[in-house]
């Protein structure tokens, strides 16, 4: 029993000086951070300046109503209690009543305007975040789990939302109330106001003390669950793999071991967090004491009344009750700013910017030009992804890209539509580069069947117009048919109604890639990129699509990575890439004639 | 929420502890009032210095004690708090592994992502304010009343006077707003589960340029949210200026009557002090009953999603005594099996029956959605057949214990996978305790083995979110050598090899064809079928064709299309 006491969780949580001087020395730099992460929400919150006045001034109202109460009450005992005459009682009884039904008034309207501007502030940032993720290029992406951004967008944000709800107000309130209180305290009594006062410095002394460790803690602490929630998705998204090799046990141990470590900092963050409202109390508490125990002798010479003491007493809690409220929130209000200071992180990451914008008007043929191009991933070690890459594809070409895996056939496309930029070299459009073009004007020119058919949450219809917007019901069913999707489509409970499950389980990997060549029908594009798209469908289904293909490709320029080497004989152009270079490029028969590596590759697919 | 809450019994004794503590520190505050009036009426009115002062160290001493408990107790809140959240998350965590696939598709998976993250933390953050300040408001609301009928009974009844209205008032509230949050948190969901859809699709939302046209349908399920999460907070709203209200009311009372009392000497003036001063340290505690409330409200909705998943009743992983005898290791059989995905009536498979003896090879075709990967997926049984039997080693697979059946089996799934950690971890998953040269082995055979060593960490190299960036045949072909790092006695490839080249895909079947394991597989291509044993075409779920590729051309005119369509490719190949 002790032992689960003294060392919790099985060993001794000990704080380690060397991490809290750690933190001291970068001390100036975390307290700037925090500046500007309030600065910035008080941007947003100052968009509703005139509805905050508003309710800015019921805070005030509330506050001196708040403040009155209690003085009169004093009045009331000291005028007509103490010395037993109640003429005109009445009459005070009736302002109080008037004070308390202002007080209650004022402080419902305040809250209820608040909350609509918190929610609003938090509705901007919400829709701001996403936006900006939205704007964000795809090596962003590549960088961070999916469960770090999540918790970015939700709890992050929730955070801020709570602590706008309640703790903004209660900062004005206390602000005003104690004002107010030390205002009143040093009229009735100097000598007992100076002596509550004694408490401020051993306030800050011991907030010092706490905020030292906690500001600390509480960030390890969220990293903790950053890291403990990426395990989380990771391996729920993944459950049927973890079940077919069953390492239920494995991700079960992963598991403990994040959560552990989630549970030791969690541990110390609220420990310390938890000694603040007690701090806060005690001091409270013992300023109580004070007045009661110097204004009794002071009562006693005669220089004070009863009423005075009953007042200062209360006026003693009041002074203290709302920092005593915000050292309760004080967790939520921590763990706010901290999660505002990561959203604003992101939004202060760089978005996908168009540096140079030519203005192309003119409609664009797809005549596509890459010259000497390279590139590497950021932060891959390793050698070039592409090397010196140069080749032209004309107006309404099809060129095959073949190479083994890994060659670099994927990041070719990738760097066609500016998911990344090319490092070295050009790539030029109709012969603007793409760089100088808005991002924009580019990718509508083109359509995509990406390797991994992502299906939304959304009926079917929905999901096969989302290549083009403005697409009617004809439309979508037209560019079913020519995928071969109608039927199956049609086959399904609602139809084209049918809402797909987000993982897509309902419908096949086939299927699934139906739907997305049909998504890239309805775009109609000027250039086709499909990214081993028919892989997954079936020889019989591979024909028809073949031949819708044919009439899609014909007019634009298509880049098409298949493995059926029938599909590879129909382009006018092969590009053989081998280890991030372009060994062979040309007409299909110059190369056949040439009777180098594309010719071997021939030879070894007849197996 | 009762069985969520029951997993802080554990602890009972430590809640206990907090409890107490807190219990000690607010029964010394609700002293402090009564001392007050000791020195009114013993030491101001009666003229006793000494008693004044006397009173006055009872007081600091009364706080120091209130300050120690406050702390200790604080101490013990957290331990109990974490401690809790920690088992709550592992037992939901292992309740979810542990779900059949049938059980684990039930439930959206972000549903069950934000019940593991943020329902766990809600409920841990309301237990720990319950254990310090949560249960003080109530209690010290309780106390006050108590004290105040010790200090004077006939002043403590004017005082209580307006208590029932306020009571049944705060019920209907509280009512009120746990159901409104419960539905904010719906609407939270919502928008978690977009936010996630948004995060796996960033291509192709930015291939299709839907930026914003996402931005849109977000902003409307943000608005939807921020509008009925500012009409709960309103309502909610209402509760305190009431409740103050009627306390600053009963307060008055207690002043007006008070003072008759006092004339007719039923009371003094030290008392009719402590009992105002007790009233206003009601309305102190009030103050925290509307943030009572919502935390309640959305502990109640977050542990009644948590218990949806705890609750849930899981159609099988029950593992029968366990089956040990591998007499036929590697034989697979399908006995009449008809299948129809859980909670659907649509039979996906219709009486399929075929049966494998140990290593031979056999390729399963047909049309998209005609059942092929449904098939593959009842022999690790991930679902149980609607109908009919499925026989691995010899024995009926719900005979099995499952590991033993699953361990036995590699699979390649259509999509593959990687997870969060090194090359080696991830190989690994095949094989627990594998050597290194077990890793590279399979490596070898899947065609990685060169592509790994050229990364500069090697197996070292780390892959998933945060690691290399991997090719689609290069992340199919580690999932190959996943599973091949086993041994499997049946190896089942799902289309497995979509993503890879020509010639990459030869050296694999190479590899795969010296394999001693009873091989199902996926495939459109007929000279991949061909170098099966035997070949199964499905058509809508039935058996359209089974037999050697020789047998199929002859009895089979939808194979000799598929096989006539090929051939005129490989012809046109050799032209």
């Amino acid at each position: 029993m002790f032992d689960a006491i003294r060392r919790p969780f099985g060993y001794e949580p000990v704080i380690r000086k060397e991490d809290l001087k750690k933190k001291d020395s970068k001390k100036s730099e975390r307290a700037e951070n925090w500046q500007s992460t309030l600065l910035r929400i008080w941007k947003l919150v100052d968009e509703h300046r005139l509805l905050l006045m508003t309710v800015l001034a019921l805070v005030f109202v509330s506050s001196a109503l708040a403040l009155l109460g209690p003085y009169l009450i004093g009045y009331i005992i000291d005028e007509f209690i103490v010395p037993q005459t109640f003429s005109g009682m009445g009459t005070v009884i009736f302002w109080l009543i008037a004070v308390y039904i202002g007080h209650s008034v004022s402080l419902y309207l305040q809250n209820y305007w608040m909350v609509g501007i918190a929610q609003a502030v938090i509705y901007r940032m919400r829709t701001r975040l996403f936006e900006h993720l939205q704007r964000l290029p795809v090596s962003f992406f590549d960088k961070r789990q999916h469960g770090e951004l999540m918790s970015r967008m939700t709890n992050d944000i929730e955070n801020v939302s709570t602590t706008l709800n309640s703790t903004f107000i209660q900062v004005f309130s206390s602000i005003l109330t104690l004002t107010g209180t030390i205002i009143i305290m040093l009229w009735l009594s100097p000598l007992l106001t100076v002596l509550t006062l004694v408490i401020i410095p051993m306030m800050y002394v011991a907030m010092q003390w706490i905020t030292k460790r906690t500001g600390r803690l509480y960030k390890e602490q969220q990293q903790a669950i950053g890291e403990l929630n990426g395990l989380i998705e990771e391996s729920i998204s993944g459950q049927k793999i973890v079940k077919a090799f069953s390492q239920e046990p494995r991700v079960m141990e992963e598991f403990l071991v994040k959560s552990e470590n989630l549970r030791r900092t969690g541990f110390w963050a609220w420990t310390f967090a938890g000694f603040i409202p007690k701090v806060m109390n005690f001091l409270n508490n013992g300023s109580f004491a004070i007045v009661a125990g110097v204004g009794g002798i002071l009562a006693l010479n005669g220089s004070i009344s009863i009423g005075v003491i009953v007042i200062f007493t209360e006026y003693a809690r009041q002074f203290t009750r709302p920092l005593n409220d915000l050292a309760n929130q004080f967790n939520t209000v921590l763990s706010a700013i901290a999660g505002a200071e990561r959203v604003f992180s992101i939004m202060g990451e760089t978005e996908e910017k168009d540096e140079i914008v030519l203005n192309v008007d003119k409609k664009l043929h797809g005549m596509v030009e890459f010259d000497d191009v390279s590139f590497k991933y950021e932060g891959a070690e390793e050698d070039w992804t592409i090397r010196n890459v140069s080749f032209a594809v004309g107006v309404g070409q099809t060129a095959a890209l073949v190479g083994a895996t890994g060659a670099g056939k994927t990041t070719i496309m990738q760097l066609l539509a500016r998911f990344y930029d090319a490092a070295e070299g050009q790539i030029r459009l109709d012969g603007t580069p793409i760089e100088a073009m808005p991002r924009e004007t580019l990718r509508k020119q083109i359509a995509f069947v990406l390797q991994d058919p992502f299906l939304f949450e959304e009926t079917v219809r929905e999901n096969i117009r989302y290549g083009r917007l403005d697409a009617s019901d004809d439309e979508v069913v037209e560019a079913a048919k020519r995928s071969n999707a109608h039927d199956f489509i049609e086959a399904l409970p609602f139809g084209y109604d049918t809402v797909l499950k987000g993982d897509g389980s309902m419908i096949s990997q086939g299927q699934k890639q139906l739907l997305s060549i049909a998504r890239a029908l309805i775009a109609d594009p000027v250039i086709l990129l499909l990214d081993e798209a028919t892989s997954s469908i079936d020889t019989v289904t591979e024909l028809k699509i073949q031949e819708a293909l044919e009439h899609l490709m014909s007019g634009r320029t298509s880049f098409v990575i298949a493995h059926r080497l029938n599909t590879v004989r129909q382009a006018d152009l092969v590009l053989v890439m081998e280890m991030g270079e372009l060994v062979e490029f040309g007409k299909q028969q110059d190369l056949i004639d040439k009777g180098g590596v594309y010719t071997a590759m021939l030879a070894d697919a007849k197996l | 929420m009762k069985t969520v809450f029951s997993y802080a019994k554990p602890y009972k004794f430590l809640i206990a502890i907090a409890l107490s503590l807190m219990l000690l520190e607010l029964t010394v505050e609700l002293l402090q009032p009564l001392v007050i009036a000791k020195i009114i009426d013993d030491g101001i009115l009666a003229g006793d210095r000494n008693q004044i002062i006397e009173y006055g160290i009872i007081l600091m001493g009364l706080s120091a004690i209130a300050f120690l408990s406050g702390v200790v107790n604080s101490y013990f809140a957290s331990h109990v708090s974490q401690s809790f959240s920690f088992d709550l998350r592992k037992v939901v965590y292992a309740r979810i592994q542990s779900f059949s696939l049938a059980t684990f598709n039930r439930f959206p998976a972000s549903g069950l992502i934000t019940r593991l993250t943020s329902d766990v933390n809600l409920v841990q953050q309301v237990l720990f304010m319950s254990l310090r300040i949560m249960l003080r408001a109530p209690l010290l609301v309780i106390g006050s009343i108590a004290m105040a009928f010790v200090v004077n009974a006939q002043l403590a009844v004017y005082l209580v006077i307006v208590f029932p209205v306020l009571s049944v008032f705060l019920y209907v509230m509280v009512k009120k707003g746990v159901s409104h949050f419960s539905f904010v948190q719906q609407r939270l969901d919502q928008l978690n589960r977009m936010v996630q859809e948004n995060l796996q699709a960033v291509r192709l939302i930015k291939a299709y340029l839907r930026g914003k046209h996402e931005s849109n349908r977000f902003s409307g399920v943000a608005d939807s949210l921020k509008i009925d999460t500012v009409k709960a907070f309103r309502v909610m709203e209402i509760i305190l200026p009431i409740l103050l209200f009627g306390m600053n009311l009963s307060l008055l009372a207690v002043l007006w009557f008070g003072a008759f009392e006092i004339r007719q000497g039923s009371a003094e003036i030290g008392e009719l002090v402590a009992i105002v001063n007790y009233a206003m340290r009601m309305t102190g505690a009030f103050s925290m009953f509307s943030f009572i409330i919502m935390a309640f409200a959305r502990a109640k909705s977050s542990s009644e999603r948590i218990e949806e998943v705890l609750l849930a009743e899981d159609v099988r992983e029950k593992d029968e005594h366990g089956e040990d005898n591998m007499l036929h290791r590697g034989a697979v059989e399908f006995d009449g099996v008809s299948f129809a995905y859980p909670g659907t009536d649509r039979l996906v498979l219709k009486n399929i029956s075929f049966s494998l003896k140990a290593n031979e090879k056999l390729a399963i075709m047909g049309a998209t959605g005609s059942g092929k990967s449904t098939l593959l997926q009842l022999i690790p049984r991930f679902y149980d057949a609607t109908d009919g039997m499925v026989k691995v080693h010899g024995s009926d697979v719900q005979k099995w214990k499952l590991r033993t059946l699953r361990k036995t089996i590699g699979i390649v799934p259509q999509q593959s996978m990687l997870f969060t950690g090194t090359i080696s971890g991830n190989l690994s998953w095949g094989k627990e305790q594998s050597e290194q040269s077990e890793l590279a082995d399979a490596a070898v055979k899947a065609q990685i083995h060169d592509t790994v060593m050229r990364f500069p960490d090697g197996y070292n190299t780390r892959v998933g979110q945060k690691g290399v960036n991997l090719s689609g045949g290069q992340k199919q072909r580690l999932s190959i050598a996943r599973a091949l790092v086993r041994k499997p006695s049946v190896l089942i490839l799902d289309d497995s090899t979509s993503a890879l080249d020509v010639k990459t895909e030869a050296a694999l079947w190479q590899e795969l064809e010296r394999e001693n394991a009873t091989m199902l597989m996926v495939t459109q291509k007929i000279r991949t079928a061909m170098k099966a044993d035997r070949i199964l075409l499905l058509e809508d779920g039935e058996i359209s064709a089974y037999g050697t590729h020789e047998q199929l051309l002859k009895a089979s005119s939808l194979y000799r299309q598929i096989a006539f369509s090929q051939q005129e490719q490989e012809v046109d190949e050799y032209v």
